[in-house]
């Protein structure tokens, strides 16, 4: 730091280490510093250290350690106007950094400001969430943007640097040192160049800034995960306040009614009761008055005269006798007590009840199966419930599709499941079933959703090992669906043996639509290979697997063109005719299979590259070995036709006679030492078959053919005996020339 | 061992030379044509001798057969020596075409007066290998050899009287009996003497006989419509029949229509070629 430089050079061993870890200080005391140093206030730094410390960002405690170092160094100078100078014409890329710690200032107050609104929402238990939500996002964008300006500020402290050459770096005191001083206190330190000590040190921060890079990352996701929670907390929380609110103001209505319903009752029957009553005061009177009439009347009767009272008096007795039979009623019509008025609040009581139950659910909506979701024997249903349904189980049948018995209905299973979604395993493979779901609560079932259809994966293959051809640079892999129902596709699946990683390179050949793949390998190698089966829910499991070595050409022969007198190994790869068989009569003509000549056809893979077999042969026995198409009549012998290209051997008395025919053609060629075993090399390429005596390398004759399409190795026995095929071995170094 | 360079010609991105040198063996000049192939310029090559029929001098080979294609294409140095010595004097060296100049047989003459000059096995076997090896870029290990008809008998003896000197051998209408051959008898009396006994030593068929069985692959091609075949002065039957009896490995192809020229040779010179290209560059 030029700071420094100026002002008290001897000072700089004890400062230098700042040089390397300023960075964080400019970053986390902007504004402090700039006032700080010439107003002496030392509280207020410490002050401002402490409240970083508390910062996410982590490397503060170191900070406050180096400032108080620093403040210490400062103070010691105690020359406060020294200061004020140098920051007036302060170097340049200082000036720089102060520019940006307004800037960044800023964002640290509202990072603290959202934080502390945050909080404070917080206590209020979520009300008017969004703001605080928002403020949220705001400071965290804050952060990643302050984050960016940190690595610029990190740059312009090591060019500074550059100017130093002269020093060395002291490692023991971790100081920089003048070269000259090195001599006295430093000299039993170890010493490197400050280039050195300054790539370490810019290694050292460049992880740190790599460290604090991903934490901010992950501090983001962090983040995100916490809106996401919150946005639905607060979602919930409003559905339910919503739904207690609207059962809420049911109740308080329905007992309004209610108060309604009973006042007015009461009222009526109040009104009833002291009509009644009224009444019966009003009779009541009306007979006291007329008692107290007859009374007054008898009264005067018998102040009156004699004739007059007799007179009156019966008829006052019959009056009397009258109103004396009319009865008098003194019991109280109305009941004056209350009568038993218990109200009924059952239907409050449900309605309250309910404010906790909730509404049946709607019938959730089953998805259709995700791809490659199923196994051979289970497939994964999922399904969604609308967003206002509460459930708490839902159950899931299913039933299994057969169009091939229609009279007969399939079997249905059903499940209770909590989740929304559900493995239904113990499936067949490769079948369709019909799914449906119903949900359901305390209040009850849903109806059922639509029904959709799912797959189940289909069997794994069975590869046919047997079958396999393969040269150096191919293999053709045929297999047997082993499904019953067709699948969609095939994937092949490769993996080098050989590989230095056990895990090895899987290469996969997809979208086969039959039941066999010519793949592209590469030569010498041993490749483990499966096979998978597709459909719409997914892949198979594999099958077992084979193993293809890519060294030679390997075929097996072919029992579909085996003459009847011949036999096959279970290898596929010798070929015998015995004795008795040849009395046997002879076949029916036929496309595939020789019937006249005693001859047998392997399958050679249809790749148009070099393969090279061998055969092994007895010397005394009369054979034709070479190479024919597929169609070559099968009634014709071997070379006998413009289709196949062959050596025949034939032994008699003692002499062996050797034949390369084609179109029953041979040149006239003669062979010392009879081969015991013969290689074949046929080349595509410069459309050539050679013969070779394997044993001695010798080479015996090489044919020049045009070969229109693929043909395949023949072999024939004229007499009984036996061919052992060699192949799958690498192709000797001498044909090469041929 | 002076070499004179007579000529040279660019053929097929190498070099056909022809050089002249004192013989020490044959006691006179001798001419002899070597082709280098492009890959003699940066690396030491094979060696294939190839010796010429009845008449022939070195330019026949290299004019006619048309072998430096194949030779060029698979590196091989390939070296035609003369037939016979040349200027002797010998007293009725050049009064047959088949004894004499031209006529050498490859055999070390052991009668007078052809026995100072006639030594063409020795010259062919170790003067000129010898020569070729500290002048040429080739590697003395690697080296075989070929020729036609009276050439084809001297590839077969230098092959079968050096088990392992030579890593193959093939010849086009070779004289495989000569001891039974109006020709062979004419020489083999001639530079050898009346005791047949000794012929047997330059016999190709009779040297397969007591052939010590080191690997030796030999290819032969015959024109069936060759004059001299028909003649009886070629013989192969007896020289197959021998092999077969040995069990050494021949590969002997009649070839249709085909006589005794260069025409024949021109043919199948270049299966020649790979036959000795399998076994030197292997």
């Amino acid at each position: 730091m030029d700071r420094e430089a100026a002002g008290a050079p001897e000072l700089r061993p004890a400062r230098a280490p700042q040089d390397f870890h300023f960075y964080p200080m400019d970053l986390y005391d902007p504004e402090d510093r700039l006032h700080l140093f010439p107003e002496e206030h030392l509280q207020t730094g410490r002050e401002v250290q402490a409240e970083m410390t508390g910062e996410p960002k982590g490397a503060a405690p170191r900070d406050l350690e180096e400032d108080v170092e620093e403040l210490v160094h400062l103070y010691a100078l105690g020359d406060g106007s020294e200061w004020d100078a140098e920051l007036v014409d302060g170097s340049s890329p200082h000036l720089e950094v102060w520019e940006q710690r307004p800037r960044m200032a800023g964002a640290h107050r509202d990072w603290s400001l959202g934080a502390e609104a945050e909080a404070g929402d917080r206590g209020c238990a979520g009300w008017g969430a969004p703001a605080p939500s928002r403020d949220l996002r705001e400071a965290y964008r804050y952060s990643h943007g302050r984050a960016s300006e940190e690595y610029e500020c990190y740059v312009i402290p090591e060019e500074e640097d550059e100017d130093e050459a002269a020093l060395v770096f002291c490692v023991t005191c971790k100081a920089p040192v003048r070269a000259l001083e090195v001599s006295d206190e430093h000299r039993e330190h170890e010493v490197t160049p400050l280039s050195k000590a300054l790539e370490s040190a810019k290694d050292e921060i460049h992880k740190n800034m790599f460290k604090l890079e991903k934490q901010i990352i992950e501090m983001e996701n962090f983040a995100n995960h916490l809106e996401e929670v919150f946005i639905t907390v607060e979602e919930n929380f409003g559905r339910q306040e919503q739904n207690f609110e609207s059962h809420y103001n049911e109740i308080l209505e329905t007992l309004s009614q209610k108060y309604e319903e009973k006042i007015q009752a009461l009222g009526e029957k109040k009104k009833a009761k002291l009509e009644t009553l009224y009444g019966q005061l009003v009779s009541c009177g009306e007979n006291l008055d007329t008692c107290k009439e007859l009374m007054e009347n008898i009264e005067e009767m018998c102040h009156e005269e004699k004739v007059d009272f007799i007179k009156d008096a019966v008829a006052m007795a019959d009056r009397l006798g009258k109103f004396l039979n009319t009865e008098t009623d003194v019991e109280i019509s109305a009941q004056p007590d209350f009568e038993d008025q218990t109200l009924d609040f059952s239907d409050v009581e449900q309605l309250m009840g309910s404010i906790n139950t909730i509404p049946a659910p709607s019938a959730p909506v089953i998805n259709p199966q995700t791809p490659n979701s199923a196994t051979g024997s289970s497939v994964r249903v999922c399904w969604s419930l609308y967003s206002d349904d509460t459930v708490e189980s839902y159950q899931l049948s299913y039933r299994p599709m057969q169009d091939s018995l229609p009279g007969k209905d399939p079997e249905e299973f059903t499940m209770t499941v909590k989740e929304t979604y559900c493995s239904v395993t113990n499936l067949m493979p490769n079948t369709q079933y019909e799914f449906w779901v119903t949900a359901q609560n305390r209040t009850g079932p849903s109806p059922a959703s639509e029904c959709v259809v799912y797959m189940t994966a289909p069997s794994p293959p069975i590869i046919k090992s047997k079958e396999i051809q393969s040269c150096e640079e191919a293999a053709l892999i045929c297999w047997e669906s082993g499904n019953l129902n067709p699948v969609d596709s095939y994937t092949v699946e490769l993996t080098q043996a050989e590989t230095p990683e056990p895990s090895g390179v899987t290469e996969s050949v997809v979208g086969i639509p039959t039941c066999e793949s010519l793949v592209q390998l590469h030569p010498r190698q041993s490749y483990t290979v499966y096979v998978r089966a597709l459909n719409m829910g997914g892949p198979s499991a594999r099958s077992d697997p084979v193993t293809i070595y890519t060294t030679g050409s390997c075929f097996h022969l072919n029992e579909h063109t085996c003459h009847p007198w011949l036999t096959i190994s279970e290898d596929g790869l010798t070929v015998v005719r015995s004795e008795r068989k040849t009395l046997a009569k002879e076949p029916l003509p036929s496309n595939t299979r020789f019937t006249r000549c005693v001859a047998v056809m392997g399958n050679l893979i249809p790749i148009r590259g070099r393969h090279y077999w061998e055969v092994e042969v007895d010397e005394r026995v009369d054979y034709t070995v070479g190479v024919a198409f597929e169609d070559v009549p099968k009634q014709d012998d071997l070379g006998a036709n413009c289709l196949s290209w062959c050596m025949r051997h034939r032994f008699a008395s003692s002499r062996h006679k050797y034949e390369f025919l084609h179109n029953k053609m041979t040149p006239d060629i003669r062979i010392t030492v009879s081969p015991r075993k013969i290689g074949i090399l046929l080349d595509y390429e410069n459309s050539k078959l050679s013969f070779f005596n394997a044993d001695i390398s010798q080479h015996l004759y090489t044919f020049s053919c045009q070969f229109y399409c693929f043909v395949h190795p023949c072999f024939s026995l004229e007499k009984p005996g036996c061919l052992k095929i060699h192949n799958g071995i690498a192709m000797p170094k001498h044909v090469a020339f041929y | 061992m002076a070499l004179k360079q007579i000529s040279s010609n660019k053929c097929f991105g190498g070099l056909q030379k022809v050089f002249e040198h004192d013989s020490v063996e044959l006691n006179c000049k001798m001419k002899f044509a070597i082709y280098l192939p492009p890959k003699a310029e940066t690396e030491k090559c094979p060696a294939l001798y190839w010796l010429s029929g009845l008449t022939c001098t070195e330019q026949n080979f290299i004019s006619k057969s048309g072998f430096h294609q194949a030779a060029s294409e698979h590196g091989l140095v390939v070296i035609a020596p003369d037939t016979s010595p040349r200027g002797c004097n010998i007293k009725g060296e050049d009064d047959s075409w088949d004894f004499g100049t031209g006529a050498g047989f490859y055999v070390d003459a052991t009668e007078d007066p052809w026995k100072t000059n006639y030594r063409m096995y020795s010259y062919v076997t170790e003067e000129l290998p010898q020569l070729v090896n500290a002048n040429f870029p080739v590697d003395p290990q690697r080296m075989s050899i070929f020729g036609h008809s009276m050439g084809g008998h001297g590839a077969l003896i230098c092959a079968l009287k050096n088990p392992g000197k030579y890593k193959s051998v093939s010849a086009f209408a070779p004289i495989c009996n000569p001891v039974l051959c109006a020709w062979g008898k004419k020489a083999f009396g001639g530079y050898l003497g009346t005791d047949q006994s000794k012929w047997k030593a330059y016999d190709a068929t009779h040297l397969v006989k007591s052939y010590p069985g080191s690997q030796l692959d030999i290819l032969i091609d015959q024109g069936k419509d060759d004059q001299f075949l028909s003649d009886g002065q070629l013989l192969p039957d007896n020289f197959i029949a021998a092999c077969t009896e040995k069990k050494v490995p021949v590969v002997f192809r009649l070839q249709e229509g085909y006589d005794h020229s260069y025409y024949f040779i021109a043919t199948f010179i270049t299966d020649h070629i790979r036959h000795h290209a399998k076994y030197l560059n292997a």
